[in-house]
C-alpha cells in the first residue's frame, strides 16, 4: 500500500472542492463497499495495493457523517464470515497440521487486525467509546474467540491436540514446543479466561488422573529412594515444561497436582516403606535420599512434620533400647560414647540433609533428653566418662580436641533432669582424681569446671573450686612444712600432705585406724605445725583415702617399689615384726573397719602379679579364719608395682541405693526453701501453682516429685511456717 | 431459777476456794456440793478415778462420748481431770446441780455438739484433749482412731470405718498431727462417699487423705 505521491508542482491556484461532501446514504453505502473490500483484500494478503490514506478517510467521513454504526456493523459482520471461512478451513486440516493450521491463521488475523484497526482509528477513538462498543482490537480476539476457539468442531479438537501432545511429552516423546508456545500464548491474549477454561483446569484434571496412576505404578514397584527420584524428576519436568510453553501462572498449580498426587497421597507409605524408608535412610546415613526427601516433603502440608514424627519416635525407641538393655549398660564408658555417636550421626543428618532445621534440631533434643532419663543411672554414667577421659581418655590431645570433647559431653548434662545426682558423683570422681594425681590435664578439668559453671551457675561450681584450691593451698603448706621442719625431721619417711575442706570435699566419716609408729611420729608432727598455725581448726586424718609408697625386700633380695593405700600400708608394716598373721590378728592391730579390710587383703592377697602376701587357705574370698603370710616368692617384671589404685567405678547396688537416699535427703531442703522463696513473696497460693513454681524453679537441678512436694508443704504447716487458708481449702498462707 | 437461799455452803473444799460468799444460790452450792463428792481430797480436783465414778453413776461408760462432750462443755484442760471451775462452767451452762440432772442434760448437749457451729470447735478440742504432754503435737495412731470412732463414728460410719483400717494398715505415718486431723472432719463432709468422684488430690488435701483415697480406690 503506498501513500499518496509527492505533491506535484502546480500553480497556486485555489480551487474548489473537488470532493463534494454530501449526506447522501448512497454515499455511506459506496465507502463502505471500498473499507468491505479493503477488510477482505487484507485478508486475502492483498494489502499492498490499497491506500492507507484513503481508507482511512473513507472511515474517518463515515463516523464524521453519523454512519458509525454502519461502519462498525458491517466491520463485525464482515469479519465474522471472515473467520467462519477460516474456521472451515481449520477444521479439514489432518491430523498434526491442525495445530499448525490454526497457528497460522492466527497469527494472519493478529496482522490483520492490526491493519484494520490502524484504518479504523478514528471510529476506535470517538464511535467506538460514545457507544460504548468494544474497540476493534478486542472485537477481533472476541470473534476469533466465538468463532474459532469455541467452534463445536474446533473447540474440543484443540484440547485433545494439545493434552495429547503434553501426554506424549511426558512419555518421552519430543513434541514441537514453539507451536506449543505460540498455541497457549494465543489463548492467553484471547483472556485469562478462555486460557484456564478452555486449556488450563482440564489440563490439570488430566495431569492430577495421570499422576495419580503414575504414582500407584511407581509405589508398587520402586523403594522410597528410587520414587522421590522419580518424583522429583517428574516436578522439574512439569517446571521445565511451563517455563517452555505454558503460562507461568500454571506453575504453581502443576506442581501442586503433581505434589499432591505423588508426594502427598503417599506420604505415610514413603516414610514407613519397610527396607528403605525413613528409618533406613536414617541408619544408613543415606544424605542424598534424606535430603531429597526432606525438600520434596516440604511442599506439602504436613510432610516435614510427618518425617518429624516418625524420627522423634524411630529416636526415642533406639534410645530407650540402649539406655535399658544391660548388655550396653555393662560399661559405662562405651555407654556415653554410643550415646555420643547417636548424637554426632544425627546432628550430621540433620546438618547435611535437613539444612538444619531448627524444628528436626528440636525433635532429635527431645528425643535424648527424653529416654537419657529413663535409666536413672545416666547421671552417674555421664560422670564416669567424663572422669575416664581425664584420666587417660585425651592423654595428648590438643586443647581443640579437649574442647569439642567436653562440649559434647556438656550437651548430654543438659539433657540431665537429675543435674544434682550428677553432681554428687562429679564430686566423687574428682576428688579420687585429684586425690590421686590421676588427671591428665588441669586445664582439661579447669575448662569443665568452666562449662558447668556457665550451664549452671556459680553454685553448682563452687565447692569442685573448692577442692582446686585446697589442692594448691596444700602444696603450699607441704612445701612450708619441709622448708621449717626439714631438721627436726631428718630420715623419716616423707609425708604428703592434703588438707581437705570439710563441705567441699565428699569425705564420709572415717574411723581412725591404727598408723604405724614411724608413720604416727611425722604425722603428729605435721599436726602440731599445722596447728601452729592454723588454730582453732581441727584435723582428721583420711586414713581410707590416702596412698603411700613402700619399698619392700623378697626372699631373693628382690627390690620392688610398692604402691598402696593407707590401709594396706598398715597391714604390710605388721609383717616387718613377724612372718604370719591370722585375720582376727591383723584386725584387731589395725583397728581398719571390717569391710574395708576384707577388699584391701584381697587385693594384696588374691590377685595375681600383686600377692604380696601369702593367704591360707588359698581360697578366692577372704573369711575371718584366714591366716596370712609375708610372700617371699613375690615376683613381677615391673620394679614399682601399684596395688589398690583408688580408680572410680561404677558404684555397687548397695552405694547407688545409699548415694540415691543422700540425694534425695539433700533436696528436702532445696525444695522446702524454693516453698518458703515463693510463698514469702506470694502471700497466699493455691497447691497447684506452688508445685508448678516450685518445679520451675528448681529444674536447674533435678525434677521435684509432686508428692514429695505436697509432703514438705504438711511438714512446713506443722512447723507452722505455712497455714492452711481458713476460708478457701485451696489455698495456703505464709505466716510471717 | 432458783431462789437464793442463805444455806451456807458446808464443805472445806469449797471453802478453801475464793467463791461468792454471799448471794451464792442453792445451785452453785449444791454443784459445788456434787464436785465434792467426787474430787480427790488432798488435790481438790476430780481424777479419773473420780470420773470413773461419776459416769457409773450417770449411767454411762466412762469412754463414751458424751464425757468428752461434757469435758468441751465445761472447758476441760487435762485430760482426766476436772478442776472446780471448769465443773462449775460445765454444770451451770447445762443447768444441772445433781446427777440426775446432769443425766438429763445429755441428750440437748449432744444436740448441741453436733450443731455444725458447735462441731467445728468440739472436733479439734477432742483433738488437743487427747495431747497428753503439753510440748506433743500428734497422737498416735491407734489412739487417733478410737478417738475418729467416739467422735465421728455415729454421723459418718462407713468414712469413718475404711479410714480407720486404712490407718491401721499403712506404716508411713505413724502419729498424725491436727492438720490432717481436721482433713479427716473437712473429708467426710465435702467428698461423697463411697463414690469418692469430688475427690481431687490436687486440691491441698493432706497426703495422708491422697493415699488413703488411691488405697480405696485400688479396692
Amino acid at each position: 500500500m503506498s501513500g499518496g505521491g509527492p505533491p506535484r508542482k502546480r500553480n497556486f491556484k485555489i480551487e474548489e472542492f473537488k470532493n463534494r461532501v454530501e449526506l447522501n446514504p448512497k454515499y455511506a453505502e459506496r465507502t463502505w463497499k471500498v473499507l468491505e473490500h479493503a477488510i477482505h483484500e487484507i485478508y486475502n494478503h492483498n494489502a499492498s495495493g490499497l491506500s492507507f490514506e484513503e481508507l482511512y478517510r473513507s472511515a474517518y467521513n463515515m463516523v464524521l457523517h453519523k454512519y458509525g454504526e454502519k461502519l462498525y456493523g458491517g466491520l463485525e459482520s464482515t469479519m465474522t464470515r471472515r473467520l467462519k471461512e477460516i474456521s472451515r478451513s481449520i477444521e479439514v486440516a489432518q491430523g498434526g497440521l491442525f495445530l499448525e493450521e490454526l497457528n497460522t491463521k492466527w497469527m494472519d488475523h493478529n496482522k490483520a487486525l492490526q491493519m484494520i484497526r490502524d484504518i479504523l482509528m478514528y471510529m476506535d477513538r470517538t464511535y467506538v467509546p460514545s457507544s460504548s462498543r468494544t474497540p476493534v482490537h478486542e472485537l477481533g480476539l472476541n470473534l476469533w474467540r466465538d468463532h474459532i476457539i469455541h467452534s463445536p468442531m474446533i473447540h474440543s479438537r484443540l484440547l485433545d491436540t494439545l493434552l495429547d501432545l503434553i501426554h506424549k511429552e511426558r512419555m518421552g516423546e519430543v513434541i514441537n514446543r514453539g507451536l506449543m508456545r505460540s498455541i497457549t500464548k494465543m489463548l492467553m491474549d484471547l483472556g485469562p479466561a478462555v486460557y484456564q477454561d478452555d486449556f488450563e483446569k482440564p489440563f490439570l484434571e488430566v495431569s492430577a488422573s495421570f499422576y495419580s496412576g503414575e504414582s500407584q505404578e511407581f509405589i508398587q514397584c520402586c523403594d522410597c529412594g528410587n520414587y522421590l527420584k522419580k518424583s522429583e524428576r517428574r516436578l522439574n519436568e512439569e517446571m521445565d515444561r511451563v517455563s517452555h510453553y505454558l503460562d507461568a501462572g500454571s506453575e504453581a498449580k502443576i506442581t501442586s497436582v503433581v505434589e499432591k498426587e505423588m508426594i502427598a497421597n503417599h506420604m505415610h507409605r514413603l516414610v514407613h516403606m519397610e527396607n528403605s524408608g525413613l528409618v533406613n535412610m536414617l541408619i544408613d546415613d543415606k544424605y542424598d535420599d534424606l535430603a531429597r526427601m526432606y525438600n520434596l516433603f516440604r511442599r506439602v502440608t504436613d510432610g516435614l512434620l510427618t518425617i518429624r514424627n516418625l524420627m522423634t519416635s524411630y529416636l526415642r525407641e533406639t534410645g530407650k533400647q540402649l539406655v535399658t538393655d544391660p548388655e550396653k549398660l555393662k560399661d559405662p564408658v562405651e555407654f556415653v560414647q554410643r550415646l555420643l555417636n547417636e548424637k554426632d550421626k544425627h546432628d550430621k543428618i540433620i546438618n547435611v540433609a535437613f539444612g538444619n532445621d531448627k524444628t528436626f534440631q528440636n525433635a532429635l533434643n527431645s528425643s535424648f533428653e527424653y529416654f537419657i532419663n529413663l535409666n536413672n543411672r545416666s547421671p552417674e554414667f555421664i560422670s564416669l566418662y567424663v572422669d575416664d577421659k581425664l584420666r587417660k581418655g585425651l592423654k595428648g590431645a590438643t586443647e581443640e580436641d579437649v574442647e569439642v570433647i567436653l562440649d559434647k559431653v556438656m550437651m548430654l548434662f543438659r539433657y540431665l533432669q537429675e543435674k544434682d545426682v550428677f553432681e554428687k558423683y562429679y564430686k566423687q570422681h574428682l576428688a579420687k582424681r585429684l586425690l590421686s594425681g590421676k588427671t591428665v590435664s588441669d586445664d582439661a578439668e579447669r575448662s569443665m569446671i568452666v562449662k558447668l559453671k556457665t550451664e549452671c551457675g556459680y553454685q553448682f561450681t563452687s565447692k569442685l573450686e573448692g577442692m582446686f584450691t585446697d589442692m594448691k593451698t596444700s602444696q603450699d603448706t607441704m612445701q612450708d612444712f619441709y622448708a621449717k621442719k626439714s631438721e627436726e625431721l631428718g630420715d623419716g619417711p616423707t609425708l604428703d600432705v592434703h588438707i581437705l575442706t570439710t563441705g567441699s570435699w565428699p569425705t564420709q566419716p572415717c574411723p581412725p585406724c591404727n598408723l604405724p609408729p614411724e608413720i604416727l611420729t611425722i604425722c603428729d608432727k605435721f599436726r602440731s605445725y599445722y596447728l601452729g598455725t592454723h588454730s582453732g581448726r581441727r584435723l582428721t586424718w583420711q586414713t581410707n583415702m590416702g596412698t603411700a609408697d613402700i619399698k619392700a625386700t623378697f626372699g631373693k633380695g628382690q627390690k620392688h617399689e610398692l604402691n598402696v593405700s593407707t590401709y594396706q600400708m598398715c597391714v604390710l608394716m605388721l609383717f616387718n615384726s613377724t612372718d604370719g598373721l591370722t585375720y582376727k590378728d591383723i584386725e584387731q592391730y589395725t583397728k581398719i573397719p571390717a569391710s574395708d579390710l576384707k577388699r584391701c587383703l584381697q587385693s594384696l592377697a588374691c590377685v595375681k602379679g600383686k600377692n604380696v602376701l601369702r593367704k591360707e587357705p588359698m581360697s578366692k574370698d577372704i573369711s575371718e579364719d584366714d591366716t596370712f603370710y609375708f610372700n617371699d616368692k613375690f615376683t613381677s617384671k615391673l620394679v614399682k608395682v601399684k596395688i589398690g589404685t583408688v580408680v572410680a567405678q561404677k558404684e555397687s547396688e548397695p552405694e547407688k541405693q545409699e548415694t540415691r537416699q543422700r540425694v534425695e535427703e539433700d533436696r528436702k531442703p532445696q525444695i522446702e526453701a524454693a516453698i518458703v522463696r515463693i510463698m514469702k513473696s506470694r502471700r497466699v497460693l493455691d497447691h497447684n501453682s506452688i508445685v508448678a513454681e516450685v518445679t520451675k524453679q528448681l529444674q536447674a537441678r533435678f525434677l521435684p516429685n509432686p508428692v514429695v512436694i505436697k509432703k514438705r508443704i504438711e511438714s512446713l504447716i506443722e512447723r507452722e511456717f505455712l497455714e492452711r487458708d481458713k476460708t478457701d481449702r485451696k489455698l495456703y498462707t505464709y505466716l510471717a | 431459777m432458783r431462789r437464793s437461799s442463805k444455806k451456807s455452803s458446808s464443805s472445806s473444799a469449797a471453802a478453801a476456794t475464793a467463791g461468792p460468799t454471799r448471794g451464792v444460790s442453792k445451785e452453785i452450792e449444791r454443784i459445788d456440793q456434787l464436785f465434792c463428792t467426787y474430787a480427790d481430797s488432798s488435790s481438790s480436783v476430780i481424777d479419773p478415778e473420780g470420773i470413773e465414778m461419776l459416769c457409773s453413776h450417770l449411767e454411762v461408760p466412762h469412754t463414751d462420748v458424751r464425757i468428752l462432750m461434757l469435758a468441751w462443755k465445761m472447758g476441760c484442760e487435762k485430760q482426766g481431770y476436772f478442776t472446780l471451775d471448769e465443773w462449775r462452767t460445765g454444770l451451770k451452762a447445762l443447768r444441772a446441780d445433781s446427777i440426775s440432772k446432769l443425766k438429763k442434760a445429755f441428750p440437748e448437749l449432744v444436740q448441741e455438739v453436733t450443731r455444725p457451729s458447735n462441731f467445728q470447735d468440739f472436733y479439734p478440742y477432742a483433738f488437743r484433749y487427747c495431747l497428753t504432754e503439753d510440748k506433743k503435737k500428734c497422737i498416735e495412731i491407734p489412739v487417733a482412731c478410737e478417738l475418729l470412732n467416739l467422735v465421728l463414728g455415729l454421723q459418718f460410719h462407713p468414712q469413718v470405718d475404711k479410714l480407720i483400717n486404712y490407718l491401721k494398715y499403712q506404716n508411713e505415718y505413724k502419729v498424725i498431727n491436727m492438720d490432717q486431723w481436721m482433713g479427716f472432719l473437712r473429708f467426710c463432709n465435702e467428698i461423697n462417699f463411697p463414690s469418692l468422684d469430688n475427690y481431687d488430690s490436687d486440691l491441698a488435701w493432706p497426703l495422708i487423705l491422697d493415699n488413703f483415697v488411691e488405697w480405696l480406690r485400688e479396692k
